[in-house]
C-alpha cells in the first residue's frame, strides 16, 4: 500500500516530500536491475517528522498526508467529499448584497481583477470555414418586445399586482420568457446553444479557502487558521453546455491592474460566520454531460433597487451592486465547474474556465464575462502564483418601452 | 373568498360553539368582542347635568383641559372615513355587486369530479375516442420530425430531473415534475428540425373564465390551469365534416343517480363574461397546448389519473369555448371551423395526452352535433427511477437510472408540440 502510493506520487511531478523520495529510492532496486550502482541504496529508514507530535513539522506532514488523499481520490465525487467533509466556521458570502463597496471586497476574496468593457473579440474565423448566418437583429428585438409586452400588458391578471410584488410577479416571468425565446432564436447560429440545458432557479454553491487569520479567542486562540468562504447563490436562469467556452485571453495573461487588498478582516464588510454543510454545486451533479457553463441571468431583489439606493444617498453604489453580484456569482460558478473537472487549490487549472453573466433589475441590464485562471487561493498555494482571475463588465443598458414600440 | 357560498364557509368553521373549540382556542365571540383582559374600560357615565332638559351644560371643551366644576364634554362619535385593510369585513354575499339568484357551478383547478371522464364528457357534450388521431400519430412516427439522438436526450432529461438537478440524494416530486416538463418543452423547442417560431410559452398566471348552459344548469370553468402554449395560427380541425355529422347519433352517457354537478363548486357570486386571460392584440391569440402538472409530494394531494383527465378535458374545453366565442360571437351554433385545443397532463412519470375539437357551442340540449375528444391515457415515460443503486449481497442488482423507458411517449409529446406547425 505504501509502496503503491509512493510510486503514484513519484509519477505526479515536482513537490515531493522527503518521505516519498526516500521511499522511491528504497523501492527502486526492485525494478531497475542493471542500474543498481546508479541509484544509491538507502541504508536507514527515511527521517521524517512525527505524525502526532505537537509541532509545526508534524502539522505540515499531516496536511500533506491529507492532500495526498485528495490527489489519490479515484473520482471527482470522492475528491469533493474529502475537500468538503470537515465543517468549520466560514464566512457566508452573499452575491446580492447591500454592503458598501462590496465589489472591491469580493475582488480581494476571489483574487479577481475587474476590467470595464467587454473582453477582446476572438480572432476572425478561418476563411475556408463557411461564414455564420447573419444575425437577425429585428427578429431578436421583436421577440424581446413580445416578452415585455406579454408580461407588462397583454396578460390579464386577477388583481393588480402591488408595487412590492411587481418584481417577482412581472420581471421574473419576463426574464424566463426572454431567456427561453432568445435561446431558441439563436440556436440556429450557435449549435452549442441548441444542445444546451436551461435551468430555472437552480442553486449554485461554492466553498473555498483564502488567506489566514490569527484565531482571536477560544481554545485555539493565537493559532493561525485559514479563512473559509461559502457562496450559496440562486441564479434566475442559467445555460449549461457540454463543451467548454473558448478562452478570452491566455491562461497566464498578466493584467496590469492590481487586485485590491483590504486591510481589515472580512467581518467589517459586514460578513458573518456560520458553520453548515460545505457544498460545491454548479446546478447539476457531476454525472451530467452538460458540465460547463455558458451564461447566468440574475434578477436583483427589491432591496437593492435603484430608487431605494438613491433615497439612501448611495448613487455610486448602483454599479457596485451589479459588479459585486457578477464577481461573486460567476466566480462561484466557474470555480465549481473547475472543481467538477478535478482541479482544486493544490492542483490548479490547466485551462481557463470561462462564463458569462447578465444581471438585471427588470429594466437595466449589465453584461459581464468572467475568466477563471487560478483556483490556488489558499495561503500555501498562493505564495508564487502570478495568475489572477479576470472579470469584464459593462455599464447598465436600458430596455425601455420607447425602444420596443419603435 | 367572494366566491365561497354560505354553506362552504360554515363547513370550514370551527365545530362547536360552546366552550373551547376543537383546537383549544377561545370561542368565536371572544375574538369578536375581545378577551376580558384586553377589553378597554368602559367610559364614565355622563354628568347628571345632561339629564336636565332645556339646559346647556358648560363644559371644559373650549379650555382643552380638565377643570373641576365644569361638566365633562360629550363629543359626537368620530368617523375616520376609511377602515384599514386589516379590519375590513366583506359585505354579506347578498350585497355583492356580482350576486345572482341562479347558482353557478364552477370548475376550478382543484375540483375532483366524482365520475371523472364520464362526467366531464357529459358536462361538455363530448364524444370520447380512445387513442390520439392518426394525423398526430403520423407526426410522431415520421422520422423527419425526430430530434437527433432523441432517446439519449430524453434519458438525459429524465436523469437531470429525477437525480441531477438538486443537491439532495432523492429529489422530491414538487421539484422534479416542473423540471421534467420544462426540459421536455425546451428539448422540443430547441432541437426540432421543423423551424417555426409561431409559438410562445406562458407562465401559469393566466386566468381563464368561460360560462355555458347545460340544460338548466349554468357551468363555469374558472382559474389557471398551468403552463399554456399559444400559437399565431389556429390548429387545423382533425375530424372531417362527415365524422362531425355522425356524432349526432351518439348518446351521452348519464350516471343517474349521481348529479352531473357533483364535485363542482356551487356559488351565487360569479361573472358571466368570458375571459381568455389575454387582452386584444396579443400576437399569439390561439391556445395550442395546456400542460397540467400534478406535482404534490403526497399521493392523497395529487389527482387520480381519471380526475386529471377530467380536469384536462374541462380546461381544454374552456379555452376552446372562450376562443370560439371570441372569433364567432356569443350565439349558440354549430361551428363551421371547429376549434382544436390540446392538453398534456402528467405527474412526472405518467403522461395523459388529449386533443379536443369543439364543433358546437349549442350545449343546452343533449341532441345535435357533439364535440370530439381523442384521449391517450396512462402513457408511462419510464416505469421507475432508481436514485441509488440497489445492491444485494455486494452485487449491483439495479443500476442508477430509469427502468422501463418508453421512447414512444416522448414521440407523442413531440408530435403534440409540432402539430399545427408541420
Amino acid at each position: 500500500m505504501a509502496a503503491a502510493r509512493c510510486w503514484r506520487l513519484v509519477l505526479r511531478g515536482p513537490g515531493l516530500s522527503l518521505h516519498t523520495a526516500a521511499g522511491a529510492a528504497v523501492t527502486a532496486p526492485e525494478v531497475t536491475g542493471p542500474d543498481v550502482a546508479a541509484a544509491p541504496v538507502a541504508r536507514y529508514p527515511p527521517l521524517v517528522a512525527s505524525l502526532t507530535a505537537d509541532s509545526k513539522a508534524a502539522r505540515q506532514r499531516r496536511v500533506e498526508r491529507w492532500q495526498a488523499t485528495v490527489h489519490a481520490a479515484k473520482s471527482v465525487d470522492e475528491k469533493l467529499r474529502i475537500l468538503t467533509k470537515m465543517q468549520f466556521m466560514k464566512y457566508v458570502v452573499y452575491p446580492q448584497t447591500f454592503a458598501l463597496n462590496a465589489d472591491r471586497w469580493y475582488q480581494s476574496f476571489t483574487k479577481t481583477v475587474f476590467l470595464s468593457g467587454l473582453p477582446p473579440p476572438p480572432p476572425p474565423a478561418k476563411p475556408d470555414t463557411e461564414p455564420a448566418p447573419a444575425l437577425d437583429v429585428a427578429a431578436l428585438r421583436a421577440a424581446a418586445c413580445d416578452c415585455l409586452l406579454q408580461e407588462h400588458f397583454f396578460l390579464r391578471r386577477k388583481k393588480r399586482v402591488p408595487l412590492y410584488l411587481e418584481r417577482e410577479a412581472i420581471a421574473s416571468p419576463f426574464l424566463d420568457q426572454l431567456v427561453a425565446s432568445l435561446t431558441g432564436l439563436l440556436s440556429a447560429r450557435n449549435p452549442a446553444l441548441a444542445a444546451a440545458a436551461l435551468d430555472c432557479k437552480r442553486p449554485v454553491h461554492f466553498y473555498w479557502l483564502r488567506g489566514e487569520e490569527i484565531i482571536p479567542r477560544g481554545h485555539r486562540k493565537g493559532r493561525v487558521d485559514a479563512l473559509r468562504y461559502q457562496i450559496n447563490d440562486k441564479p434566475h436562469n442559467q445555460i449549461r453546455i457540454s463543451k467548454q467556452l473558448p478562452e478570452f485571453v491566455p491562461l497566464d495573461y498578466s493584467v496590469p491592474v492590481e487586485v485590491p487588498v483590504m486591510n481589515c478582516k472580512p467581518d467589517k464588510l459586514p460578513l458573518f460566520k456560520r458553520q453548515y454543510e460545505n457544498t460545491i454545486f454548479i446546478g447539476t451533479k457531476t454525472a451530467d454531460p452538460h458540465c460547463y457553463g455558458h451564461t447566468q441571468f440574475h434578477l436583483l431583489p427589491d432591496k437593492l433597487k435603484r430608487e431605494r439606493l438613491l433615497k439612501q444617498n448611495c448613487a455610486n453604489q448602483i454599479e457596485v451592486v451589479f459588479r459585486a453580484n457578477a464577481i461573486a456569482s460567476l466566480f462561484a460558478w466557474t470555480g465549481a465547474q473547475a472543481m467538477y473537472q478535478g482541479f482544486w487549490s493544490e492542483a490548479d487549472v490547466t485551462r481557463p474556465f470561462v462564463s458569462q453573466g447578465v444581471i438585471t433589475d427588470g429594466k437595466y441590464f449589465s453584461f459581464f464575462c468572467y475568466q477563471l485562471n487560478t483556483l490556488a487561493l489558499t495561503a500555501q498555494a498562493d505564495q508564487n502564483n502570478p495568475r489572477k482571475n479576470i472579470c469584464w463588465g459593462t455599464q447598465k443598458v436600458t430596455v425601455t418601452w420607447n425602444r420596443c414600440l419603435s | 373568498m367572494a366566491l365561497a357560498s354560505g354553506s362552504a364557509r360554515l363547513a370550514l368553521a370551527r365545530p362547536g360553539r360552546l366552550g373551547l373549540g376543537s383546537c383549544g382556542a377561545p370561542r368565536r365571540g371572544a375574538y369578536e368582542w375581545g378577551v376580558r383582559s384586553t377589553r378597554k374600560p368602559e367610559p364614565p357615565p355622563p354628568d347628571r347635568v345632561y339629564e336636565i332638559p332645556g339646559l346647556e351644560p358648560i363644559t371644559y371643551a373650549g379650555k382643552m383641559h380638565f377643570m373641576p366644576g365644569l361638566a365633562r364634554p360629550v363629543f359626537p362619535p368620530w368617523d375616520p372615513g376609511w377602515t384599514p385593510p386589516k379590519f375590513r369585513r366583506l359585505p354579506p354575499l347578498h350585497e355583492h355587486p356580482l350576486y345572482k339568484d341562479q347558482a353557478c357551478y364552477v370548475f376550478h383547478q382543484r375540483c375532483r369530479l366524482l365520475e371523472g371522464v364520464k362526467q366531464a364528457l357529459w358536462l361538455t357534450k363530448t364524444k370520447l375516442i380512445e387513442g390520439l388521431p392518426e394525423k398526430v400519430l403520423s407526426l410522431a412516427d415520421d422520422p423527419r420530425n425526430h430530434i437527433e439522438n432523441q432517446d439519449e436526450c430524453v434519458l438525459n432529461v429524465i436523469f437531470h430531473a429525477r437525480l441531477w438537478h438538486s443537491t439532495e440524494d432523492i429529489p422530491k416530486r414538487e421539484t422534479y415534475c416542473p423540471v421534467i416538463v420544462d426540459s421536455l418543452i425546451q428539448l422540443c423547442k430547441s432541437r426540432s428540425q421543423a423551424s417555426f417560431s409561431g409559438q410562445t410559452d406562458l407562465c401559469p398566471n393566466n386566468t381563464l373564465s368561460t360560462t355555458w348552459n347545460r340544460g338548466s344548469t349554468l357551468i363555469q370553468v374558472h382559474g389557471s390551469s398551468g403552463a399554456q402554449l399559444n400559437a399565431k395560427d389556429p390548429l387545423p380541425p382533425i375530424a372531417s365534416r362527415e365524422e362531425v355529422e355522425a356524432t349526432k347519433n351518439h348518446v351521452l352517457e348519464t350516471f343517474y343517480p349521481i348529479s352531473p354537478t357533483v364535485g363542482l363548486q356551487e356559488c351565487n357570486v360569479y361573472d358571466v363574461n368570458d375571459d381568455t386571460g389575454f387582452r386584444e392584440g396579443y400576437p399569439y391569440p390561439y391556445p395550442h397546448t395546456l400542460y397540467l402538472l400534478e406535482s404534490a409530494n403526497l399521493r392523497p394531494h395529487r389527482f387520480q389519473p381519471d380526475q386529471l383527465r377530467a380536469k384536462m378535458i374541462l380546461f381544454a374545453f374552456g379555452n376552446a369555448l372562450a376562443q370560439a366565442r371570441l372569433l364567432y360571437g356569443n350565439d349558440t351554433k354549430v361551428l363551421e371551423q371547429p376549434v382544436v385545443v390540446q392538453s398534456v397532463g402528467t405527474d412526472g412519470r405518467v403522461f395523459q395526452f388529449l386533443v379536443l375539437q369543439l364543433n358546437t357551442t349549442d350545449l343546452a340540449s343533449d341532441e345535435g352535433v357533439k364535440n370530439l375528444v381523442w384521449l391517450d391515457s396512462d402513457q408511462l415515460l419510464y416505469a421507475h427511477f432508481w436514485c441509488l443503486p440497489v445492491v444485494r449481497r455486494k452485487a449491483v442488482v439495479e443500476p442508477v437510472g430509469p427502468t422501463g423507458f418508453q421512447p414512444e411517449t416522448f414521440r407523442k409529446f413531440l408530435a403534440l408540440y409540432l402539430h399545427g406547425a408541420v
